[in-house]
């Protein structure tokens, strides 16, 4: 298993390779420079700019110099924040993104799989409408509705959480978008869970457990719940590469200074710098986080060995 | 003769009216209580691009570097421009001013501020390798600054001397009688330069930034917050009332108003398109809406084949009513504008149409006239395109109405990112496009850049070679009335061939605590310096 998760590890560079060389040429194929404002520079301070960070070399002499910093490990200096390099800016939002969302994906896999497992057990009963409604809701509203509400009731009315922003890692600041990602996973994760619960106890090999008579639960926790957990295992993944690295919207609504903010501001001021060092982040995020979802399955199912 | 005697009362005039060692900062009236904390948290709509007064081209950017640093003059918050770093200053001679600055001016680490540091502010704010992209902007007031910045000149010969250690020269291409307002500009202004030098490109972090605004630099954490307190070296330190301010950089406008709700924030940068009505009514005390020097206009692509016709350029500005648009439309106290020059700035007076006051439907009749004569017909098709924004499809889809009802034209409506917007109309790639543009200094000339022929800010291509000589000859001239005479003149001559559809001036509608003292609604450049600011007890 070791040997091939070192393979797979191995496997980043090519993929990283690829990812950077079709960004890099999406970025510079996209209409608007970093440097065109509604003031329109002058030619000539429009070269100087361009000389000063290298956008007057050829195409294929800047993609070689990105690679060549890369591999020293500077992602480069950022156009839109011209005080900070994009490694400073990384170094700043990871933390707060990380914190945010590792926490947030936690919580909803926990309380996911329980209230699943709560529903799929007591399939039709009111506990399982309930799960079901929960999840209906997470589905049916975006985050952009949900946010503003959570805002409104206890920034606003009840006056008990701040309505935004980031303070140096002050609890009650992350209350709110901690929970608004969460009850937004909650509703993925507990209702694949339910579903992939209800299919395992259907099959054969529980109806036999039941038929032995063994106790209902030492047939779910022993025979039930790990074949009915790689539905869920598939779902998190994707979940957890979105939730940790490009929590978007909730960022914007509550104000934070994560990497959903960084990728926003990036892409749309053509901080071609900003952007490559955030999809090289995300890229390596994703095949790590799709390494231990793989290493998982194994864990999971015997058929499974690398 | 004449001439000089009119030059010498300006001089005399600008002088008096500065007053030699008056203190410009927080007037609180009589009887107003202070609260006994002096903190504001305002948002700056967005985060700065630069704390580098050199590089900073955003408003944002501008308004936390006019706190940090001070340029040898300031405009306070009524708008007026007050002595700065320099304590007073004379023109002597057309193009020549002379300003002596402040014994006491400090930069934040005690060093004080020289002569040295202008010259070195403002040569480094032009060197090609610093790159400002204001540097042509502010450099064309400099004698030789914009050859310096595209690297044809040296620095050295750029327009700003030390003529001893507390006494600048300036020299002008031509007669700027507007100088003292320019130099309010961060950009002009003087860099630390032992700073600069001790810490290299990290010198705007806290703990390394070295300024000699009324505040300093305590904390920067980027797109959560910036925190400056009261600069104890401060010439002006004991005029100075609030002590500490944390700067937002939030940009969207509904998460701006939630936090001014909850009580942690101060000041709504803007509110959201469509709510300037519903906070009038519910909170009348907080809502505060004045004018700037800001034009929202539609560019005529005068290269364009259709476009090209003045006659359609005319029909098209004639038959969009400037009223329902700034009443019903877009809602939010911006005022109807039928010049480039916006009503209320210095040098030019905003010029008008005589149509702007005929009944709607003569200006149909005309406007269809005109349209037959250059033989577009009812049912052609003309391409509106601006960047993609709530506030912009709703201004495009009212004059695309006008257009189809008044006039039978059939306009199609492309939306893009900002950013292509701006590539396509800087290279001229459209028909009709959005367009706006915010005052960098209270003179005529920053708007008429924006339709004089072959300057960087006309994206329309117009050209009127008869405006340009007028627009030249005010510039000569030394004597202000018949500058603004000639200005407005060249204004109401560009107008008249119709390169844009001017539509409204800006106002800023936003959220201000009441007891956020100083906001007088009076500066219309919306610079707003905390030094004039405080909070009363509440």
């Amino acid at each position: 298993m070791w040997s091939y998760a070192f393979r797979r590890v191995l496997m980043t560079i090519p993929t990283l390779l690829l990812v950077i060389t079709v960004c890099y040429l999406m970025l510079h194929a996209t209409p608007g420079g970093p440097f065109d404002s509604e003031r329109k520079i002058s030619a000539a301070v429009m070269a100087n700019l361009q000389a000063k960070y290298h956008l007057d070399l050829p195409l294929w002499q800047q993609y070689l110099y990105y690679l060549k910093s890369l591999l020293q490990g500077d992602l480069g200096a950022s156009f839109r924040y011209a005080d900070w390099s994009v490694n400073d800016l990384v170094a700043n939002a990871l933390p707060i993104s990380a914190l945010i969302g590792g926490t947030a994906l936690l919580l909803s896999v926990v309380i996911g799989i329980v209230l699943g497992t709560i529903a799929a057990l007591r399939q039709n009963s009111l506990v399982d409408y309930f799960v079901m409604l929960i999840g209906n809701l997470g589905s049916a509203f975006p985050s952009f509705v949900i946010g503003p509400v959570l805002i409104l009731v206890f920034a606003i009315w009840l006056a008990w959480l701040p309505a935004g922003g980031w303070n140096d890692y002050k609890i009650h600041y992350m209350v709110l978008p901690i929970a608004l990602l969460t009850f937004i996973n909650v509703s993925t994760i507990g209702r694949v869970m339910r579903g992939s619960l209800i299919e395992v106890m259907n099959s054969n090999f529980i109806r036999t457990a039941k038929a032995k008579g063994l106790p209902m639960r030492t047939i779910v926790m022993r025979h039930a719940l790990k074949p009915a957990l790689m539905p869920v295992i598939s779902v998190v993944g994707p979940i957890a590469i979105s939730t940790i690295t490009g929590a978007v919207v909730t960022e914007s609504v509550f104000s934070l200074p994560g990497l959903g903010k960084l990728i926003i501001n990036g892409a749309s001021n053509r901080d071609y710098t900003l952007v490559l060092g955030l999809v090289v982040l995300v890229t390596v995020v994703a095949v790590l986080i799709n390494l231990l979802v793989d290493l998982c399955y194994a864990l999971l199912d015997p058929k499974i060995r690398y | 003769m004449k001439k000089n005697m009119s030059f010498s009362v300006l001089a005399a005039s600008v002088v008096l009216a500065m007053g030699a060692n008056a203190a410009f900062a927080a007037k609180v009236p009589a009887g107003v209580q202070l609260a006994a904390k002096q903190e504001l948290t305002r948002n700056n709509g967005s985060e700065p691009e630069s704390l580098d007064p050199a590089l900073a081209e955003s408003v944002g950017a501008n308004n936390i570097a006019r706190d940090l640093f001070e340029a040898l003059t300031a405009a306070d918050n009524d708008g007026r421009i007050v002595p700065g770093l320099a304590e007073s200053w004379k023109q002597t001679d057309p193009t020549t001013w002379v300003f002596t600055l402040r014994k006491n001016a400090k930069w934040s680490d005690g060093v004080q501020v020289t002569a040295d540091d202008v010259v070195y502010g403002i040569r480094r704010f032009l060197d090609p390798k610093t790159a400002s992209p204001y540097a042509s902007t502010y450099g064309a007031f400099l004698l030789n600054g914009v050859e310096a910045a595209e690297g044809k000149k040296a620095l050295t010969d750029i327009g700003i001397k030390a003529i001893n250690k507390l006494t600048v020269e300036v020299k002008t291409p031509y007669p700027v009688a507007f100088l003292p307002e320019v130099m309010s500009n961060n950009q002009l202004g003087p860099a630390p330069r032992h700073a600069i030098e001790k810490h290299g490109k990290d010198w705007t972090k806290p703990g390394k930034l070295v300024g000699n605004g009324a505040f300093v630099l305590k904390d920067w954490a980027v797109n959560s917050k910036i925190v400056i307190e009261k600069n104890p070296q401060y010439w002006d330190a004991k005029a100075v009332v609030l002590s500490k301010v944390t700067y937002l950089p939030i940009e969207d406008g509904f998460a701006d108003v939630k936090l001014y709700q909850s009580g942690e924030n101060d000041w709504v940068y803007q509110l959201p398109p469509g709510t300037y009505e519903k906070y009038k009514a519910e909170l009348p005390k907080d809502v505060r809406n004045s004018p700037m020097l800001g034009l929202r206009y539609y560019s005529l692509n005068a290269k364009d084949p259709v476009m090209k016709d003045k006659r359609v350029r005319q029909a098209l500005s004639m038959v969009i009513d400037r009223d329902i648009l700034a009443a019903k439309i877009t809602a939010d106290g911006q005022l109807p504008a039928y010049s480039v020059v916006v009503k209320g700035t210095a040098g030019a007076d905003a010029t008008t149409y005589d149509w702007a006051k005929w009944p709607m439907a003569q200006r149909v009749a005309e406007a269809k006239k005109l349209l037959a004569a250059a033989g577009l017909q009812a049912g052609s098709k003309i391409k509106f395109t601006y960047n993609t924004s709530e506030y912009h499809k709703k201004m495009a889809i009212f004059a695309a109405s006008e257009w189809k009802t008044k006039l039978g034209l059939n306009t199609e409506l492309e939306n893009m990112e900002f950013k292509v917007l701006l590539k396509k109309r800087h290279d001229g790639e459209y028909q009709i496009a959005r367009n706006g543009w915010v005052a960098d200094y209270n003179d005529a000339t920053t708007f008429l850049t924006l339709v004089q022929c072959g300057s960087d800010q006309n994206d329309n291509g117009n050209c009127n070679p008869k405006a340009e000589e007028l627009i030249k000859q005010g510039n000569q001239a030394k004597d202000a009335a018949k500058r603004k005479q000639l200005l407005t003149q060249a204004t109401k001559m560009i107008m008249d061939d119709y390169p844009i559809i001017p539509l409204l001036s800006y106002t800023t509608p936003r959220l201000v605590k009441p007891y956020v003292g100083g906001y007088t609604g009076k500066n219309s450049l919306d610079r707003y310096r905390n030094k004039d600011l405080y909070i009363i007890k509440h």
